[in-house]
């Protein structure tokens, strides 16, 4: 038995201070019967190991709110039980995807109950859109969703087309649906990566990102930026296609499909990521529906709704593509549904390439957009799910009410309910297999 | 446009609307207390032939007059969206039940409401600040509350303080200053 077992207190170490208090606690069960309650008193601030602790100056980690809890809720999370302990996860962590924090409460490696604290990226987008006029909205909502901007911008333009009843011309439309399937298949790819990477495969995160690359540079020759476009107006987009983009473009097309089976088939075949992945973090149709999931996690439950075919806009209705459904409701299918929305956008994409019409891009508007009072709801379906704008004007040049709906905020709400009874080390690969976006989470 | 989902809802809702059904482009709106939010969420999600299942937005609206809750829904049975707008709610004490007892997702679109516009779920478990830190007293989104840097509306001299510009005679003991706009309708 060791002499002085690592204070739960101060673990701030995370999974290393959790190995050395699982392995102590291993030796003590095999060396000698286990002290009657020992660390019963471990939590009382008169502790004379803390009070060591603060004397040498380590930096206490100290997981209970220092005000006194403010729901019922948090006074349950933050009360332990016997044997249970708190584990800080984030908000700096290399598996978080953005600056995410979960205080993970755990009875030995068991996940019991997990509270996301979010707000570390919060800028107050919403404020800073209702202070400014209707054509900088675009580019403010550009670095919510980063890997997907193109999507956030069109659930703004689509809003406000409604609000002032703009009729868009059609090639803009298809050049829309156009960079934005190229911009899905970019973030799915991604996602492809990094869930592999949070459970410990390094290889394919390389090859995500050489395909995201080759469609990244894609965009930056059709609109000038690399992440955050700034692309869609209200009534078009702000350039027509041209030659870099075509020839860059048909290169990719060339070779589109068969890259995508070859990075799938790194991990579809992989034994290890599918054991990993599959029964893990199951989410029923039930529950999805009772959480207001959207995307490709609703679809992963047997629910098929894409707002591509549920509510069609643009020219989605004259496209051919299926909406890949699955019933399982695990991280694989959730995995598997954006491997086959892949194989659709390519589809997309063939289809935009060749029915491409003539025409202007843009329609035409004044230099100030003063719509008349009024409230539109548009919506689009972007990588991680339903993209939603509610916009409200007064008759002024600033939206009155720039509500924006992350498809990821609500995907992560499911986080407290998936957890518990995992093992910590399936944290992660839970959290990332529902594709989080903090930049669109926190706004 | 959906009318026939129009007269659907006048037919199962009509003692609760608090105005006519509005219908524009594909959207239809109605109109209720924040009293009958149970009621009528109960109503749509349960029914045979709405079965508004999927709640797609819960935002929180300061007009500068009242409060109001506007849910987004959306059900397989109409090509329209659904919103409900809780209207008339108090600015001094903003009070709604919850909808936490249909959609368990709710409850972080209200937290995220409270936080932004202090307005208190009733029946919520977890009414807590959701981005902004436990220690701030503030509602952000709330029309009063003003930006110190307002520079989108500068013309262009950068930055300046609180906005003071024109105070007509008849706001210059309003709290607002004279910035409020236009309630909307």
């Amino acid at each position: 038995m060791p002499e002085r077992q690592p204070s739960q207190r101060s673990s701030s170490g995370g999974a290393e201070a959790l190995a050395a208090s699982s392995r102590a606690a291993g030796q003590a069960a095999s060396a000698a019967p286990p002290p009657p309650q020992a660390d019963s008193q471990q939590f009382s601030t008169d502790d004379p190991r803390i009070l060591l602790d603060r004397q040498i100056g380590v930096p206490l980690y100290e997981p209970i709110p220092p005000y006194p809890t403010r729901t019922e809720r948090e006074g349950e999370f933050y009360t332990l039980g016997d044997g249970e302990m708190f584990l800080n996860v984030g908000p700096h962590h290399p598996a978080t995807h953005g600056v995410l924090r979960l205080v993970v409460k755990l009875s030995g490696e068991q996940v019991v109950d997990v509270d996301p604290v979010l707000g570390y990226l919060h800028r107050g987008v919403e404020k800073i859109c209702e202070n400014s006029d209707y054509y900088h909205v675009i580019d403010q909502v550009d670095p919510l969703e980063y890997t997907s901007s193109l999507f956030q911008e069109w659930a703004a333009v689509l809003a406000f087309e409604k609000l002032m009843d703009v009729q868009v011309p059609r090639r803009a439309e298809y050049i829309r649906v156009l960079s934005a399937e190229l911009l899905r298949i970019s973030s799915h790819t991604l996602y492809m990566g990094f869930l592999a990477l949070d459970l410990g495969g390094l290889t394919p995160i390389l090859y995500s990102f050489i395909e995201r690359d080759e469609i990244v540079e894609m965009l930056a020759a059709l609109t000038g930026a690399r992440m955050l476009f700034n692309y869609f107006r209200i009534g078009g987009v702000n350039g027509d296609l041209n030659h870099e983009f075509m020839s860059r473009l048909g290169d990719w097309m060339s070779r589109a499909a068969k890259q995508t089976e070859a990075n799938a088939g790194l991990l579809n075949e992989n034994e290890i990521f599918v054991r990993r992945t599959r029964g893990m973090g199951v989410m029923d149709r039930e529950m999805a529906l009772r959480y207001g999931v959207t995307g490709g996690n609703l679809r992963a439950s047997g629910v098929p709704f894409d707002l591509r075919r549920a509510h069609p806009y643009s020219v989605y209705p004259e496209l051919d593509f299926n909406i890949p459904t699955r019933q399982e409701g695990d991280s694989l299918a959730r995995y598997l549904i954006r491997v086959d929305e892949i194989r659709e956008s390519i589809k997309i994409i063939d289809q935009c390439l060749h029915n491409m019409p003539d025409g202007p891009v843009m329609a035409r508007l004044p230099r100030l957009l003063r719509p008349r009072p009024g409230r539109a709801w548009g919506a689009c379906e972007g990588p991680r799910g339903m993209l939603g704008v509610y916009a409200i004007s007064d008759g002024s040049d600033q939206p009155f009410r720039f509500r924006i709906h992350d498809p990821s905020f609500v995907n992560l709400e499911t986080v407290p309910a998936l957890l518990p009874g995992n093992l910590l080390a399936d944290t992660m690969a839970i959290v990332s297999s529902l594709d989080p976006v903090m930049g669109g989470i926190d706004k | 446009m959906d009318r026939n989902l129009k007269g659907r809802l006048e037919a199962r809702l009509g003692a609760h609307l608090k105005a006519p059904v509005y219908q524009r482009g594909d959207e239809t709106e109605i109109r209720i207390e924040p009293g009958s939010v149970p009621e009528v969420l109960t109503v749509l999600h349960d029914s045979v032939d709405m079965r508004f299942e999927i709640l797609a937005d819960l935002a929180g609206v300061d007009t500068g007059e009242v409060m109001q809750v506007v849910y987004h829904l959306w059900s397989t049975m109409t090509p329209d969206w659904l919103r409900i707008v809780a209207d008339g709610i108090s600015r001094d004490d903003p009070r709604c039940p919850s909808a936490t007892f249909l959609w368990t997702g709710a409850e972080w679109l209200e937290r995220e409401a409270y936080d932004m516009f202090g307005i208190v779920f009733e029946g919520n478990r977890d009414l807590r600040r959701i981005f902004m830190p436990p220690d701030y007293t503030s509602f952000p989104l709330r029309k009063d509350f003003l930006l110190p840097d307002d520079a989108a509306r500068s013309p262009g001299s950068g930055v300046r303080h609180v906005e003071r510009a024109h105070v007509p005679a008849d706001l210059a003991d309003d709290p607002s200053g004279g910035i409020r706009r236009a309630p909307v309708s």
